[in-house]
């Protein structure tokens, strides 16, 4: 039986009404969409910590980490929210890392947003520390730790014991070690850095690795020897009271063992006026 | 015995996979894992951890989620709704009743399991993500799905529907939980009350040594012993669950 | 010796939310003899249900035995010589005929041939010959209570327990269930059922058993429950023109019928003699017996069971 006329009406007003306040609903959410609070007011933000998360997310705190580092890379992504980073330690330590301790883009996105963006490399540093004692087995946070304190902090010494770390990971990338080599360099212990990339020189088989330690180690030797053949010329100032006339009086005067020769197995060069020692080619890396 | 066993399960069985919240089920689930890929393009960093974690939580949720309607629709409602007077007129023992049904929906729920792990799998392999290891995390899973089933069919045997699966998923929650009774009962200052969270949490049945999937998705180790463990745990406790069903159903009232 | 024994049986039951007892059921005693139909009759909630449902093992007696076949009725070996409807079946409706049938047969464990041949000549028997394949979901009210009669019977037990077995049938379906009642009689099998509907109790049982408020009120053949005398007659007839009849009460007329009461043999007789004198033609005469429903109202009143809603029910039921 077809629809009477009645009910035909009756039912195109009420679609009509339907149609109406859906889309009443959507300006709503319009409205509501520019009245958006500010960053801090965000409801992730007052997250419990990762420890109580842990007892709602039922077993599923692998996902919940997951679905928690997405929203936060939004998050931190979005310029235009103000004072973001008020929580940002809070976010990526206390509650994502907590939550599954061995997810490691957490720890090196967290870093990298608290260097770069937040400009607080000791808040990455902290983050990484923890991502390096969570993970044992991984060599990478110690690698970016160790990177942060070269390239932001430039504290040398601590980019090498973090280098130092991440070499007692089986598997570490060979790149590591060439860093925590040249650490010391800039450190200004040479010698140890000599020590460090003739080693690499002798034990790597990749040609790539070996050409890199070739040229460190060419330079180093050149400025190790100088700076022996430098100390045994003031020596030998100070007891004869006056610079030696050639390097030879130096050996003779049983202040070096032998005389170093320059890595092209040459004599390095002496001028007896002036008491400076100085390497005949040039040197690889040039600095 | 065993004939008429296998006659119900098979019939349960059948009534499963004619069930259409089955079907609901497992497209929401495959819908899921596919989506986890499209979710995954949000990250930055690996992708791997994310499908992999939404894929086994899919598979986890929808597992238990057919255990408890499917196995309160088939064993509940069969008692509610009578159809249960015919059979047990016949000569069978109530018992058997209880394992026919049992039986039929773990070979639902293998189907079923198979079904979404099958879909996984095939998402992984495409991708060039496949870890056959994580067919031990899901072969784990399946044995919780087990156990929450044997909860279901027991509560079912003691009361209605709507109770049944309230009460066979307030147990999943608490069985995902009994970590936290662990802690609380070294932090309680009192004896009763400790010795009270020891006793609850040995009593409960323990749904976390089921979950190895943080570890597979990490590619951290998993002792082999932990597995056969888990394996025990299931048959005894199960078993446990089941005897009791037995023995309520042996007496219920048909009303 | 008696197929079904009930001793002494007490059932009560206790809602969930209160501490209060019911009492179904209060010392029923009740003896079903070999190769007799039986019919159970009875008010609404009197505890007919209960009573199958006891003497099946469904529920459990607070009180008192039960007997199959001379032994203790919880002997689960005991129901293979045994077959049961309920009231309004619930069955799986996404079962054909056949396979339903198929599944039943199983749990006694009968051969895949026996199996085959048995659910054939069962469909045939109920009537549903044509119609096995199809899913119960799309079965009518009646071929669905055809469907659990063959279920009880799949077996070929020697006791068939019938819970409301004509409800939902139409009279065609109702005289096809009384003739396999009568059927299974002939072949020697016992059949213990209950009805709403006592015409069908009259034309078909051995015996009846009628049961209010969980008490058994009368217990017997029909003749030794119902009374044979008869208080009246009424006699109808046609062309009475005016008045005086010798004996009788006019009891109601219309048009040239007259409808007279007369209440002993020796005036009918004398009624019917002087017809012929006066032209009137007879039309029918008609003892008024009482019947099984007398005894029933009878009882329930007694009982204080509200009649006026039990007499709408029958006449919904009839």
């Amino acid at each position: 039986m077809a629809a009477s006329f009645v009910q035909r009406r009756r039912r195109q007003i009420m679609a009509l009404g339907a149609l109406a306040c859906l889309l009443a609903a959507i300006f709503v959410q319009g409205r509501i969409e520019r009245l958006k609070p500010g960053a801090t007011a965000h409801p992730l933000l007052y997250l419990p910590s990762g420890k109580y998360l842990k007892v709602a997310a039922l077993g599923f705190d692998g996902l919940l980490a997951d679905l928690l580092y997405l929203w936060s890379i939004q998050f931190y992504g979005s310029y235009d929210i103000k004072d973001r980073y008020t929580y940002l330690e809070r976010i990526y330590d206390q509650v994502i890392t907590e939550l599954d301790p061995h997810y490691l883009d957490p720890y090196l996105v967290g870093a990298l947003i608290m260097t770069a963006e937040a400009r607080n490399p000791e808040m990455a540093l902290r983050l990484l520390d923890k991502a390096v004692n969570a993970n044992p087995d991984q060599w990478l946070p110690a690698f970016e730790a160790g990177f942060l304190c070269y390239n932001d902090l430039h504290d040398y010494t601590r980019a090498a014991s973090y280098f130092e770390k991440a070499l007692r990971v089986p598997g570490v990338h060979p790149l590591v070690r060439r860093f925590y080599a040249e650490m010391y360099n800039r450190a200004g212990d040479k010698r140890t850095s000599l020590k460090e990339w003739l080693e690499i020189y002798q034990t790597s088989d990749d040609p790539y690795a070996h050409g890199i330690a070739w040229n460190h180690v060419h330079d180093l030797k050149v400025d190790v020897d100088i700076a022996d053949l430098t100390s045994a010329v003031g020596r030998f100032r100070d007891r004869e009271k006056r610079p030696p006339r050639h390097l030879q009086e130096i050996l003779t005067a049983g202040l070096l063992p032998a005389l170093p020769r320059d890595p092209e197995d040459r004599d390095y060069l002496y001028d007896p006026q002036t008491g400076a020692v100085r390497y005949g080619g040039g040197l690889v890396l040039g600095r | 015995m065993l004939a008429r066993v296998n006659a119900i399960a098979l019939n349960t069985f059948r009534e499963a996979i004619r069930h259409r919240i089955l079907y609901l089920l497992l497209v929401f689930a495959v819908v899921l894992i596919s989506f986890a890929q499209i979710l995954s393009l949000l990250t930055v960093g690996s992708e791997e951890k994310i499908i992999k974690d939404f894929g086994l939580a899919t598979i986890d949720v929808f597992g238990v989620l057919t255990a408890v309607f499917i196995g309160i629709g088939l064993v509940s409602r069969e008692i509610e709704r009578r159809t249960v007077y015919t059979l047990l007129a016949k000569p069978i023992h109530r018992f058997e009743f209880v394992l026919g049904k049992y039986a039929g929906l773990a070979l639902t729920l293998l189907v079923n399991t198979c079904v979404m792990t099958a879909w996984f799998f095939l998402v992984l392999l495409i991708k060039g993500m496949f870890d056959p290891r994580l067919g031990v995390a899901v072969l784990l899973l399946f044995f919780q799905f087990l156990l929450i089933t044997a909860l279901a069919v027991l509560f079912s045997c003691v009361s209605t529907p709507i109770l049944a699966s309230v009460m066979t998923l307030a147990l999943y929650v608490v069985g995902h939980l009994l970590w936290s009774l662990d802690l609380l009962a070294k932090r309680l200052q009192t004896e009763t009350g400790r010795i009270l969270c020891r006793v609850l949490y040995y009593l409960l049945p323990n749904l976390g040594n089921f979950d190895i999937k943080g570890e597979i998705v990490h590619g951290l180790a998993v002792a082999p012993g932990r597995i056969v463990w888990a394996t025990i745990y299931l048959l005894v406790y199960g078993c446990a669950i089941l005897w009791t069903a037995c023995a309520v159903f042996e007496r219920k009232e048909l009303q | 010796m008696a197929v079904l024994d009930l001793l002494d049986i007490h059932k009560s039951y206790r809602s969930h939310l209160s501490i209060r007892k019911y009492w179904i059921l209060r010392g029923l005693s009740l003896s079903i003899g070999e190769g007799e139909v039986f019919g159970f009759i009875g008010t609404n909630g009197a505890g007919k249900t209960t009573t199958i449902k006891l003497a099946l093992g469904l529920i459990f007696p607070d009180q008192g035995s039960i007997r199959l076949f001379g032994e203790d009725a919880s002997r689960v070996e005991l129901r293979r010589r045994v077959g049961f409807l309920p009231e309004n079946p619930y069955l799986y409706d996404y079962l054909t005929g056949e396979e339903f049938l198929d599944f039943h047969a199983r749990l006694f464990g009968l051969d895949r041939i026996t199996r085959r041949k048995r659910v054939k000549d069962l469909l045939e028997r109920v009537g549903l010959g044509n119609r096995g394949y199809r899913q119960l979901r799309h079965y009518s009210k009646g071929m669905l209570q055809r469907i659990g009669l063959a279920q009880a019977l799949i077996n070929d037990p020697d006791l068939v327990v019938l819970d409301e077995p004509m409800s939902g049938l139409d009279p065609i379906g109702r005289r096809e269930v009384r003739d396999i009642i009568l059927d299974l009689k002939t072949r020697g099998r016992t059949v213990f059922f209950s009805t709403h509907i006592l015409s069908d109790t009259e034309m078909i049982c051995d015996r009846v058993g009628l049961l209010v408020k969980g008490a058994l009120k009368a217990v017997g053949t029909i003749d030794e429950l119902v009374s044979r005398d008869v208080p009246y007659w009424e006699v109808a007839l046609q062309g009475v023109v005016n008045g005086k009849l010798p004996c009788g009460r006019i009891v109601s007329r219309r048009e040239d019928r007259v409808l007279v009461r007369v209440d002993t043999q020796g005036d009918l007789h004398r009624l019917l003699s002087i017809l012929n004198g006066h032209g009137a033609r007879l039309v029918s005469v008609t003892p008024a017996r009482q019947s099984l429903e007398d005894l029933f109202i009878r009882e329930a009143r007694a009982a204080s069971v509200p009649t006026a809603r039990l007499e709408e029910g029958h006449a919904r039921q009839s």
